[in-house]
């Protein structure tokens, strides 16, 4: 993994991407769980990335952890008009 | 051997050269390397091991060189630990020894090991334990380590280049080239690394055709082919590591750093082709100048025609020691014996290698089969061998000779797949671990797989390459295999020690650059070190420069044998990146000096700089501590500074606070969850103090939101955490409030901020802004701000202390920054730095970095009334936490000291008495207040000792003060704040 597609800006350099969190786990309860809880798979992690040095886009990407294959970047919060 | 005619070799040039060697004179030829030119020259003692200091001689013929590592250079640009056959000379380069005290020919410490005394494994665990380690520390570390750190090192800098291609090639052997050859030719974008400074690999002398050509024409046909089609090749250039498909390849040309590359290479699929190093046998003695590895003796030989030795004895488990024995012969080298571990004539033997051997007999070579080496004799130098049978090793005999080549097979060089997920397994037929299972973007190719014989290895390295040119989306095609004849498999028999006595192990050397024998590997097994990490860690097996690559497989294999297991399970120990040493220097690259980040200027900068603002960087911002005007240091600058701000006034620059701009009808409904308290509530034209928790409840940042119009805010942030509490507000603009009618912009750049404090103020704003002060700005009160103009921009005034004075924040357009603040200048107000206004928010007990520190909550800061409005905000859950509510957790006090004289600083620990070693709490800031005329502080002290009154001992062992201090207010100064709201 060293590129993330950006949905805006296409396939960039990793280090314009800050990594923010790993998801919580789905149907985690209240605040603390989904503060502390995560989800560690090895086969597929979902985090939250910023393309920090570009368009500054919050992300979605689906990844094997493991392998570092990226599944998918889907854009967070829609697009601004 | 230096004198007669010039020495001939595929890397020389005919012109004579000098070069110095531990201060004595020597002649070399261009392109001779360090190695090759001492050989040539006689030299065979090149340096001293690092633990016994015994003399040592040339092992090999590449990187991989445990012994030959010499210091090259003379101050500022010293470079140690430089592998002697790297090593281009270069006219009237000065190259010293390593490990030796006085000199190379007597080194005092090796006397420590006259006599047997070897320091086993363990040795230093075991001895230097009493009364403790640190006695004997200086003197070892004086003896440890390999070469001397050069300390200030001048160094041209570093390039760095990225490049994207479709295919890369690791190493251009024969297997490299094929692959190179197949993928070019199939239409990808190639880029092919090679770590020598030429191609070729062992084509470079071994024997054997390539379609019809002879190995030197092919590779320059090859090369010629490759370039016409347009693909790239790096030489001396050695791929170190593969970081997830991002490949780090290093360029030394020369073999020296310093003005060199570091290469990121990211194809879309990669041909390893980085070929096996050969290993040695170990025998008694066997670290010996003299004793040397058959294949750099070929490489000494075919490249720079330096001869290892005049009187040789071979010793090797397979085949290709014949071939070799014939071309040393004809290099002009005698070789009185061929030594193999092998039975003669054992089936599978071809027609070439017995008529070979036949034609060595007849020349009179002793051709002993089933025989070994079973140790070097003569003192500091090679003076005979002693063989035996293996069947017998009682009965030895001696062979005269000045030099022992050894070669005990090759170990594929499969590190790079090692460091990122590729795997291996053990190959029975060349006795060593090959490559594996590799992930998808990664292949192996040539010796690496286990393939020895020229024409497996030409099909093996075309194969990769065409597979890497289709994965890479080439769609040509790669052509036909190129066919290898004439160097067939060297049919080894795997062996690593020569029969010894358990006193001889003592000297059975595996490791050369760290003395590890085979004693040292028993002691480690009787002493329950049973895995071979285990034994690496304690034996020092396999660490240094070398980082045990000709010891590695060889270690393993012994210690397989003294456990009764197979080399298989024992396993070598996991690889770490770089493959190859590399400098500090080239990892840094260019991230030096003031490269290392990027500055953020104010539009001030130069005023500042101009007078006598003494910058500093803050986070990523240059702000001016105090002004060199005021005071030499800046302890006095800042009395001065802050003294005057009290009683009269000053300006400072505010422009590196964030300014975050927030709109649209949800805006004041998103501002409500990001902070403590309701955004909502601010009424146009007015600021409110806020605070932001981070979701685990801990406050996160603080700071003025401004209601600019009914959906529009401007929050402030710290001037450190700007970038970061953009990202912040824009996460969860995008993830919980993600179609919600809110924007955020970042405003930081586009307004400068003057901070005007001091009971002058208002009449210094009204002399420089005239009628502009009269309307809109003259009537705010503490907390309003008005928009208007100054000099035909935009000007708003807000009316807000962060000193505790009578405080206005001008927040202007860049452009206007300047003459504003030299008009301020000109109406009597002088300019203070961060430590008077670290002094002035001290004496007020306002918070700064340090008490929010990411690990206080409102609580511990004295905000539980902001708590308590009820606001569900953003981490306002678990700040209801139990832990957050313990008598032990902090809360924020003052402190001075008991006898209202005495300086404590900032980190120091605080105690309930000087005796107890327990503290309660410690010191966050600290500053001499002028207006009260004595040490003030700041603290975080746990609840149940943070009463009023109270006496407790500021420790500070680092700095050598114990102070007794009273706990008071926070707020020393003017608590009810009536000269703010003046």
């Amino acid at each position: 993994m060293t590129r993330l597609a950006c949905p805006f800006c296409g396939p960039r350099e990793l280090c314009e991407f800050e990594f923010h969190k790993t998801l919580p786990a789905a149907g985690s309860h209240g605040e603390f769980e989904r503060t502390y809880l995560r989800v560690a798979d090895p086969a597929l992690s979902i985090e939250h990335w910023q393309h920090l040095a570009g368009c500054r886009a919050w992300l979605l990407v689906h990844r094997n952890p493991s392998t570092g294959a990226v599944f998918e970047v889907e854009l967070q919060g829609g697009v601004a008009r | 051997m230096s004198a007669g005619s010039p020495r001939r070799g595929t890397r020389l040039g005919p012109e004579p050269l000098s070069f110095t060697f531990d201060g004595r004179s020597y002649t070399a030829q261009a392109g001779d390397s360090a190695a090759s030119a001492l050989l040539a020259n006689g030299v065979r003692l090149m340096g001293r091991s690092v633990k016994y200091r015994r003399a040592r001689g040339l092992l090999s013929a590449g990187p991989e060189e445990p012994n030959a590592l010499f210091t090259v250079g003379t101050a500022p640009q010293v470079i140690p630990n430089v592998a002697a056959s790297q090593l281009l000379l270069r006219e009237g380069m000065a190259l010293r020894s390593q490990n030796r005290w006085p000199s190379l020919g007597f080194d005092l410490a090796s006397l420590l090991q006259a006599g047997g005394g070897f320091f086993g494994a363990g040795f230093y665990y075991k001895t230097f334990m009493w009364p403790s380690w640190r006695t004997y520390e200086s003197l070892i570390r004086r003896l440890a380590g390999l070469g001397e750190a050069p300390g200030a090192c001048e160094l041209p800098p570093v390039a760095i280049e990225h490049i994207s291609c479709d295919v890369m090639i690791a190493g251009a052997g024969p297997a490299g080239l094929a692959a190179a050859r197949a993928a070019t030719r199939a239409g990808a974008r190639v880029v092919v690394c090679e770590g020598e400074p030429v191609c070729g690999g062992e084509l470079e002398f071994e024997p054997g055709t390539i379609d019809g050509h002879n190995g030197a024409s092919w590779i320059a046909i090859t090369l010629t082919e490759l370039a016409a089609l347009g693909a790239r090749v790096l030489t001396s250039t050695t791929v170190v590591t593969d970081n997830s498909g991002e490949f780090i390849a290093h360029a030394e040309p020369g073999g020296l750093p310093g003005g060199n590359t570091v290469y990121h290479i990211r194809p879309h699929a990669a041909v390893m082709a980085p070929g096996a190093i050969e290993r040695p046998i170990v025998f008694c003695d066997n670290d010996r100048p003299g004793v040397m590895l058959l294949g750099a003796a070929e490489r000494c030989l075919a490249r720079y025609g330096a001869r290892a030795g005049r009187d040789l004895v071979l010793f090797a488990n397979h085949d290709r020691v014949y071939a070799a024995a014939q071309r040393l012969t004809a290099g002009g080298m005698r070789v009185r014996a061929i030594v193999d571990t092998r039975p003669a004539d054992a089936p599978g033997t071809d027609s070439a290698t017995r008529a070979l051997r036949a034609s060595l007999l007849a020349r009179g070579v002793e051709c002993l089969a089933e025989h070994a080496v079973i140790a070097a004799e003569g003192r500091g130098a090679v003076r005979a061998a002693r063989i035996a049978p293996l069947a017998a090793a009682g009965s030895s005999r001696r062979i005269p000779c000045d030099t022992i080549l050894v070669s005990g097979g090759w170990s594929p060089a499969i590190h790079v797949g090692l460091h990122d997920g590729g795997a291996r397994h053990f190959e029975p037929t060349v006795g060593a671990f090959v490559a594996g299972a590799q992930p998808e973007r990664r292949d192996y190719a040539g010796a690496a797989n286990g393939r020895l014989e020229l024409a497996a290895v030409l099909e093996d390295g075309h194969a990769a390459g065409a597979r890497a040119a289709s994965r890479a989306g080439a769609k040509g095609s790669p052509g036909a295999a190129p066919r290898g004849l004439g160097d067939t498999a060297p049919r080894l028999a795997p062996f690593a020690r020569s029969p010894a006595s358990a006193s001889a192990e003592k000297r059975q050397f595996i490791d050369l650059q760290n003395d590890v024998t085979v004693a040292d590997l028993r002691t480690a097994l009787a002493e329950g070190f049973i895995d071979i990490e285990h034994v690496k860690r304690y034996t020092t097996l396999g660490i240094g420069t070398d980082q045990g690559r000709t010891s590695a497989v060889l270690g393993a294999a012994i210690l397989a044998e003294l456990k009764g297991e197979t080399l298989a399970a024992v396993g070598t120990s996991r690889n770490r990146p770089p493959y190859q040493p590399m400098t500090l220097h080239s990892i840094a690259g260019f991230h030096v000096g003031a490269s290392v980040m990027v500055a953020r200027r104010t539009p001030l900068h130069d005023w500042h700089a101009a007078h006598g603002g003494m910058l500093e960087p803050m986070g990523l911002w240059m702000r001016p501590r105090y002004y060199r005007t005021n005071g030499a240091n800046p302890f006095d600058a800042a009395v001065v500074e802050a003294r005057r701000v009290r009683s009269h006034g000053g300006i400072a620059d505010g422009s590196t606070l964030g300014k975050l701009e927030v709109a649209g009808p949800d805006a004041a409904a998103f501002l409500d969850f990001l902070y403590l308290s309701k955004a909502s509530t601010i009424k146009v034209g007015r600021s409110k103090y806020m605070v932001n928790l981070r979701e685990d409840g801990c406050v996160l940042d603080d700071g003025l939101v401004l209601r600019l119009a009914n959906q529009r805010f401007l929050a402030t942030t710290g001037s450190g955490h700007g970038t970061h509490m953009l990202s912040h507000f824009e996460y969860y603009r995008a993830t919980g409030w993600a179609g919600r009618g809110v924007s955020v912009t970042d405003v930081t750049e586009a307004w400068a901020v003057i901070v005007v404090a001091g009971p002058r103020s208002r009449a210094a704003l009204g002399q420089v802004l005239g009628t502009a002060w009269q309307t809109p700005f003259g009537r705010l009160a503490h907390m309003e701000f008005a928009d208007g103009q100054f000099g035909g921009h935009e000007l708003r005034v807000l009316r807000a202390s962060f000193s505790g004075e009578l405080a206005f924040e001008l927040h202007c357009r860049p452009a206007i920054a300047v003459p504003l603040w030299e008009a301020l200048v000109a109406a009597g107000l002088a300019p203070y730095g961060l430590e008077a206004l670290d002094i002035l928010r001290v004496e007020k007990g306002y918070l700064a970095g340090s008490e929010l520190n990411g690990q206080t909550t409102p609580f511990d800061l004295g905000m539980a009334a902001l708590v308590k409005l009820g606001n569900p905000c953003l981490g306002r859950e678990l700040l209801d936490r139990p832990a957050f509510h313990e008598a032990s957790r902090p809360r924020l006090v003052g402190l001075r000291a008991a006898d209202g004289r005495a300086q404590f600083q900032g980190g120091a620990q605080l105690t309930t008495d000087a005796a107890s070693r327990r503290p309660c709490g410690y010191i966050t800031s600290s500053v001499f207040s002028p207006t009260l005329g004595e040490w003030l502080g700041l603290a975080l002290l746990a609840r149940d000792h943070a009463a009023e009154g109270r006496l407790l001992v500021a420790r500070d062992p680092l700095r050598g003060s114990d102070t007794p201090v009273r706990v008071v207010s926070p707020v020393h100064f003017d608590p009810s704040s009536e000269r703010m709201k003046a």
